[in-house]
């Protein structure tokens, strides 16, 4: 302290690193995984919260109950996509190979409409479509197993109407496409960390040391000939 | 990285993680030394606040973790130190989680506190030249030993430990470099301004 130069010197290095270190960009790293129902196709992307591609995690696809449906590994941009075969739950988890791992899930009704349930045929009366009976059956039992080429056979009862199926599938379609990106930026809201998180942060470390301190001068006042 | 996440990590390790911190905390408290609480929370908040700063390096990213920093200023306050940095990082941020708190504690304190009894004593000896060597050694190896203790438990989680170890290989060097580096300009600028947090004589011995 006596000599001021070596002191001035060593808090401009300080300084300096300081301002090095918080011009980084500011990335957590906590990985993360985002995917979406897109008519059929599940879609998604791994990254690190903050913005970094996890291009090296690997993707697995699993149902509710944990039974492994199918393994992905993410392209160079960290997303990936998987065609879902059937409307029910499915969970996504993403892992890297250094134990970072995040969950997704997708609920069945976010897929529901890919695969119209017609388990009502004999109330409908359908105008417009021709199907009989037993083959809508046939396609609603088969379902799981079928593409989406025969997709448009199937009818799908709205209110009294039946509507087009091929239409309501596109503007679910359309709609997932265009309510994406608003899910993107919400998940990417709900990541960023906040400047009132880490102010609290460091206050409850304050308060914690503050309590201490105060711990040890409630006993050290109270036995004085305790030294340590 | 260092916050491995709830989820990843088998019982036996969860169970012997939260064992070795709680004992190694239960003699942190025994030990606890008043004097270095107020050190002790600067350099927990700037380890809370170090992990958000965080750098892509190949298929992971890495931040600072400064526990051989706190071990050498901090003794075995950097026990308690670090454990209440990481429930803080949990709860904020959500890093790590709170069944694996143990594990993370371990895998951090262990490296903080062969800094604090081995290291640490070398302070009062050496050559005031030789001691940003030593904040140096404390910084890379306190890097080092966390990233084998992370695969350590990783690969006794029967996870494949192989591409574990090797991304722990490709990416803790440079940061063990890096935290070395801060490590040794920190205990330097503190040799110079407040030599008496580095020459204390109260350091507590085994």
């Amino acid at each position: 302290m006596s000599d001021p130069k070596p002191v001035t010197r060593a808090a401009r290095r300080l300084l300096l690193l300081v301002t090095l270190m918080t011009a980084m960009p500011a990335l957590a790293h906590k990985l993360k995984v985002f995917a979406f129902a897109e008519g059929e196709r599940i879609q998604g992307s791994a990254y690190f919260a903050g913005g970094a591609k996890a291009t090296g995690a690997s993707i697995l696809i699993q149902d509710a109950d944990g039974h492994p449906l199918a393994s992905l590994s993410p392209d160079g941009d960290g997303r990936f996509s998987y065609r879902a075969l059937a409307s029910i739950e499915h969970v996504v988890i993403a892992r890297s190979d250094d134990g970072h791992r995040a969950e997704w899930r997708i609920a069945a009704a976010d897929l529901a409409g890919a695969f119209p349930v017609v388990d009502r045929p004999a109330e409908a009366s359908p105008p417009t479509s021709g199907t009989p009976d037993s083959s809508v059956r046939a396609t609603s039992e088969s379902a799981d197993q079928r593409g989406s080429e025969d997709k448009p056979t199937r009818s799908l009862q709205s209110g009294d109407r039946a509507l087009d199926p091929a239409l309501v599938l596109f503007i679910e379609e359309a709609v997932a496409r265009q309510v994406r990106p608003l899910r993107e930026q919400l998940v990417a809201i709900d990541d960023r960390i906040r400047f009132q998180d880490v102010l609290g942060g460091i206050g409850y470390i304050l308060g914690l040391t503050g309590l201490a301190l105060w711990w040890r001068c409630r006993r050290t006042g109270r036995r004085t000939d305790r030294p340590r | 990285m260092a916050h491995i996440p709830d989820g990843v990590l088998s019982a036996p390790v969860l169970v012997t993680g939260a064992l070795v911190s709680v004992g190694l905390l239960t003699v942190a408290l025994r030990r606890l030394d008043y004097e270095r609480l107020p050190p002790a929370a600067v350099l927990s908040a700037a380890f809370f606040v170090s992990s958000l700063i965080s750098v892509p390096m190949g298929p992971s990213s890495v931040h600072l973790l400064l526990n051989g920093l706190m071990g050498l200023l901090l003794g075995w306050t950097a026990i308690p130190a670090i454990l209440v940095a990481l429930i803080l990082q949990a709860a904020f941020f959500g890093f790590g989680g709170l069944l694996v708190l143990g594990v993370n504690t371990m895998n951090l304190a262990l490296p903080a506190l062969f800094c604090a009894l081995v290291l640490a004593p070398w302070l009062q000896r050496c050559p005031p030249a030789r001691i940003p060597w030593i904040g140096f050694a404390a910084g890379a190896l306190g890097v080092l030993f966390t990233g084998l203790l992370v695969a350590l438990s990783l690969g006794l989680s029967g996870e494949a430990f192989v591409p574990a170890a090797k991304v722990m290989v490709l990416i803790y060097p440079p940061l063990a470099l890096v935290e070395g580096l801060i490590t040794a300009t920190t205990i330097g600028f503190l040799w110079r301004v407040a030599p008496e947090m580095l020459t204390r004589e109260d350091n507590p011995r085994v």
